[in-house]
């Protein structure tokens, strides 16, 4: 599944309404050893590739293949290796990430900011063609993303597009789902007397959605804002198609080229290995940080919808 | 007039899309850079050549040559390998209206890049004065109506490594011939090995077969493409295989070079294989094996050639280059010049060079790891020189090899090899019609 | 006139508003998707050997959805995900399920943590997450291989014709069964808490209660990550691709993507490549409607 699903994911909400739980204040020390056992089985598989990386990145090669897979080697090279996934080809590691924190930022803000300004505008204003752009998008939806990418692609080519920075920007500025979500949650949570009330104190259209309608909306805008980031930093299939120039990569592609060189040159294992760790760590930080903010009330949106 | 800001907006909309989709409507590769007039060679001024190539190291190569020449200076960029993502690369690139200067491209897959326009005819830039440099045969693969479309940079003449402790355990000779070769296979299950393996998913091995077996699958004539895959030629190689396979002869399970295939040959499981001169490399991955292998000459047909060739690839010059006399001015140095084979070699490990007088020095010592056998020049070097002449690739090739390869996998579940080729020469046909070409079956 | 001149405010605000989507919607989902039916019926024909003689350009009817259609590969492929998606999409869907389950049953000690490493590999690119998988898989590298063999003493093989899809498969759960998760226990965070009450009153245990209350007020979430892991499941891409390079069983048209990327890149027919991008989103959107359809059936 690439990463393009997860884009079209954006329907979530966990509330953080304070958990409501069904089993009531009874807690059995049985119960609770053996439901916390198998939670604990599952962490296991959850974590063993990742476990598994920070072993390997710290072997040689010859170590990769010599010694158990589970356990540190002999040798002790992980600080040898990142270094080398550091300085490799002037430093290209380093501005793979710097181009997917900038497809996945500057993606992510303009993306919600779209989606806020369209999704608020349905919900608040009545006006002609509003049902077709609902439908219309409530149906790109549906359509999946590496559907639109080849045709994309010779769309581009001709525009003179394709292997630039635009070429993956411009199709990350559209986020469907992020815009079905805002119109729902506007609708559910931006009172239409606050607006009327803000209208009659002189204040413009746009002057309100800007101060009136984002405030309210930020909660479901930080979700459509992460889920966006980690759909654009996740896509492999669009910059596969678009891109040519390494040094347009994002970070999944450039792996995937060190990854690919692996069978012909066994060093290519500890660049890739150094590097899939290097994505990893910040990637993982940012989950277990940011699942907090995994939230935005929308269910109430959703349920009133 | 504000009324019209909102029509505008909706105007400029509609009138952009239009305008893009009528233009992101023209299939690719549908213009030739052949028909425009040739780019001048660059006066005086400095030229930046990109190569794109999957050879390791390919840059220590190119900087010998830019030490020389500051103003043709030339950038290597790794890309993967061929089907591993380096054509679609190539031909996103070059749909884009981009790409590299030059580019490896195997010889088989020349005629695919003519198709979608992608090549440069070098012949309209003065190549054929360096014609004589090459190995004839493979300067006729890349020489298509009249043009020459890539310079060779490496090929694969086919020869046996084999076992001479094995051979001498079952107490047979060497074969000479495939009717010798499926003789002493027998032998070698008594002892737990094979003679040999045969691929069932990765058809270059058979075609390799059918061509030293003088098959001609395709071939251009003035009325369009001719082919010939379910000739006789290729149906015996077929029959033969199909016995071979059925009588347990060969494994089919482990392909040369891939991890099982390593591990049998450790195990001396392996007593010869019929492969291209770059399996000498490949070989020396195979644990304990130093001293152990040597080469013969490839076991002939009764019809056909001593040997033919697996694999080989070229320089090409890219449709968009815009420096394509310079491209393949150091196309033709880098592939024929003493110092740029020897630095190839060295560096990027290539192939069989495909320079008309010169193997590189390294190849002409003898080998420790063959036991001191100067097998190139012994073996591989003869071998270039016993080649079917009239072999040529077409512009759908790795479509039928896909094709064959399908069919292949059957054999498996109880299918032939035979009924394969058979099936794949319809199809192949059927592919080269949807797209207009003129294909018709040869006589026969 | 005040009143004139804010209505036309108000007339003009929306579209304001809704115009950069709208522009960029339009240029990145429905033009490509107009390019990509118009490609689809068009063909190019070439004259002479390459073409050298003259290429033309025409209307060719549904015959690239003909060539698509009896390609046995690409039909092969499409049905391998249907296979794949029957089995894959609902043990992901019923695993996210229960683990939401437990992790607010209040049985479970140190839920934060767990829900933490759960989501975690949500964040991990499908790319990188194959290419760690495939490191488990291969044989000579993966250490899950030597720990069966010591163990057990029997090789497994990850990457052979019957197992490899499977293999995907577990990368795609990995990758998606915590996310999955995390909406399912949005929904559960938003039951009200007057409704375990009234349950507890009724006297249902923790089964009765997951049965009779929770399953049926997450179903919108149940229905919709179903949806979305329908739509992935056509367009599975990366994982094969990448496992290609150490799998022979993964062909070139291994699924419905791989397809159509290697038909366009590979073998250099836009048209076909276009007809058979159609087919997709046409499978996806059948099945998603077919799916909706079923849940609606069901609920009524």
């Amino acid at each position: 599944m690439t990463a393009a699903v997860s884009t079209a994911l954006q329907r979530t909400d966990p509330t953080d309404v304070p958990a409501a739980t069904p089993g009531g204040r009874r807690r059995r020390p049985a119960t609770t050893i053996l439901v916390t056992g198998i939670l604990a089985v599952v962490a296991i598989y959850f974590l063993v590739p990742v476990y598994w990386v920070v072993v390997a990145a710290s072997k040689t090669t010859d170590d990769l293949f010599g010694t158990n897979g589970f356990w540190f080697g002999n040798s002790f090279a992980l600080f040898d290796n990142l270094a080398a996934v550091l300085t490799y080809g002037n430093g290209v590691f380093i501005r793979w990430f710097a181009n997917s924190v900038l497809y996945a930022g500057v993606g992510g803000l303009i993306a919600t900011y779209l989606a806020a300004a369209g999704g608020y505008a349905l919900a608040k204003y009545q006006f002609r063609g509003r049902n077709l752009i609902f439908g219309l998008v409530l149906g790109g939806v549906l359509v999946p993303g590496t559907a639109t990418a080849l045709p994309l692609f010779l769309l581009f080519s001709q525009l003179g597009l394709a292997n630039t920075y635009w070429s993956v920007l411009i199709p990350s500025l559209v986020s469907p789902f992020g815009f079905f979500l805002c119109r729902i949650y506007a609708d559910a949570t931006v009172d239409t007397s606050l607006v009327e009330a803000a209208r009659i104190d002189g204040a413009g259209e746009l002057r309100i959605f800007h101060t009136l309608g984002l405030r309210i909306m930020t909660p479901a805008l930080v979700t459509v804002f992460l889920f966006q980031i980690v759909g654009i930093w996740n896509n492999y299939f669009l910059p596969l198609v678009m891109l040519s120039d390494q040094d347009l990569y994002p970070i999944t592609l450039g792996l995937n080229n060190w990854n690919s060189q692996t069978d012909r040159l066994p060093e290519f294992y500890e660049l890739t290995t150094g590097g899939v760790l290097l994505s990893v760590i910040p990637l993982a930080v940012a989950m277990i940080v940011l699942q907090r903010f995994w939230r935005g009330g929308l269910t109430e949106g959703a349920v009133k919808a | 007039m504000r009324q019209v800001t909102r029509r505008e907006l909706l105007g400029w909309g509609l009138a952009g899309g239009a305008s893009a989709l009528l233009a992101g409507c023209a299939t690719p590769g549908t213009t030739s850079v052949n028909a425009q007039p040739v780019v001048p060679a660059a006066a005086g001024e400095k030229v930046t050549l990109t190569y794109w190539a999957w050879l390791k190291d390919l840059q220590k190569v190119a900087d010998i040559w830019n030490a020389k020449n500051p103003d043709v200076q030339v950038q290597v960029s790794w890309i993967p390998g061929g089907n591993d993502g380096g054509y679609q690369k190539m031909y996103s690139a070059l749909a884009a209206g981009g790409g590299p200067d030059l580019a490896q491209v195997e010889m088989r897959t020349v005629p695919e890049f003519m198709l979608v326009n992608g090549l440069v005819d070098l012949e309209r830039y003065g190549v054929s004065e360096h014609a004589d440099k090459f190995d004839e045969t493979l300067w006729s693969q890349v020489s298509f109506a009249g043009g020459v479309y890539g310079i060779p940079q490496d090929s694969g003449p086919v020869g046996m490594y084999y076992r001479p402790d094995l051979y001498e355990q079952v107490g047979a000779d060497v074969p000479t011939t495939w009717t010798e070769w499926a003789e002493v296979a027998p032998a070698f299950r008594e002892i737990d090995a094979y003679i040999d393996s045969f691929p069932l998913d990765d058809t270059s091995v058979f075609t390799a077969h059918a061509m030293q077996a003088g098959a001609t699958w395709l071939r251009s004539a003035e009325d369009g493409w001719v082919i010939d895959m379910a000739g006789e030629a290729t149906l015996d190689v077929a029959r033969f295989f199909d016995q071979v396979i059925d009588d347990g002869l060969v494994t089919t399970a482990a392909n040369p070079y891939t991890p099982g295939w390593y591990a049998a040959a450790a195990h001396d499981q392996i007593a010869s294989l019929v492969s291209a001169s770059w399996g000498d490399a490949l070989l020396q991955s195979v644990s304990g094996a130093e001293g152990k292998w040597r080469v013969a000459p490839a076991p002939r047909w009764d019809h056909g050639f001593g040997s033919s060739f697996i694999g080989g690839s070229t320089s090409a010059v890219l449709a968009n280059s815009r420096h394509p006399k310079e491209a393949m001015e150091f196309a033709v140095w880098m592939n024929t010049d003493p110092e740029g084979i020897d630095a190839m070699i060295k560096y990027s490990g290539i192939g069989w060079s495909p320079a008309r007088d010169y193997i590189g020095a390294a190849r002409e010592e003898p080998s420790e790891f063959f036991g001191g056998q100067r097998y190139n020049t012994e073996v591989f070097q003869p071998a270039t020189q016993d080649q079917n002449p009239d072999w040529q690739w077409w512009p759908i090739t790795q479509q039928t090899f896909n094709i064959l390869g399908d069919g292949f996998r059957r054999k498996a579940t109880g299918g032939t090899l035979v009924d394969a080729v058979v099936a794949a020469e319809d199809r192949t046909i059927e592919v080269f019609r949807q797209k207009g070409l003129t294909i018709r079956r040869a006589e026969r | 006139m005040t009143a004139k001149k804010a209505s036309t405010a108000v007339g003009r605000a929306p579209w304001i508003l809704v115009g950069p989507f709208l522009l960029l919607f339009l240029l990145t989902f429905v033009l490509p998707i107009i390019v990509a039916i118009g490609q689809s019926f068009t063909t190019v024909t070439r004259a002479g050997l390459f073409g050298e003689q003259g290429v033309t350009t025409g209307f060719a009817w549904f015959e690239n959805y003909r060539i698509a259609l009896e390609d046995g590969n690409f039909v092969a492929s499409i049905w391998r995900m249907l296979l794949f998606g029957v089995v894959q999409v609902p043990v992901m869907i019923v695993a996210a399920t229960v683990l939401a389950l437990l992790l607010e049953s209040a049985s479970a000690r140190w839920p934060g943590f767990f829900r933490a490493t759960y989501f975690l590999p949500y964040g991990i690119p499908g790319v990188i997450a194959t290419i760690l998988w495939s490191f488990l898989y291969v044989p000579g590298l993966s250490p899950i291989i030597d720990l069966t063999e010591t163990l057990f003493g029997f090789t497994p093989d990850f990457l052979g014709a019957g197992t490899v899809l499977w293999s995907i498969a577990n990368i795609v759960t990995w990758t998606y069964a915590g996310y999955n998760m995390l909406i399912i226990v949005a929904q559960l965070k938003a039951i009200p808490p007057e409704m375990y009450e009234a349950a507890r009153v009724d006297g249902a245990g923790p089964w009765r209660t997951a049965w009779s209350i929770q399953l049926p007020l997450i179903r919108p979430a149940l229905v919709l990550t179903t949806v979305f892991s329908i739509i992935g499941t056509l367009q599975l891409f990366a994982e094969p691709q990448l496992l290609m390079s150490v799998s022979p069983a993964i062909d070139s048209q291994y699924t419905p993507n791989l397809s159509a990327y290697t038909t366009a890149f590979a073998y250099n027919d836009y048209n076909v490549a276009a007809a058979q991008s159609v087919l997709i989103a046409l499978v996806a959107f059948a099945l998603s409607f077919l799916f909706l359809r079923l849940t609606n059936r069901s609920s009524r």
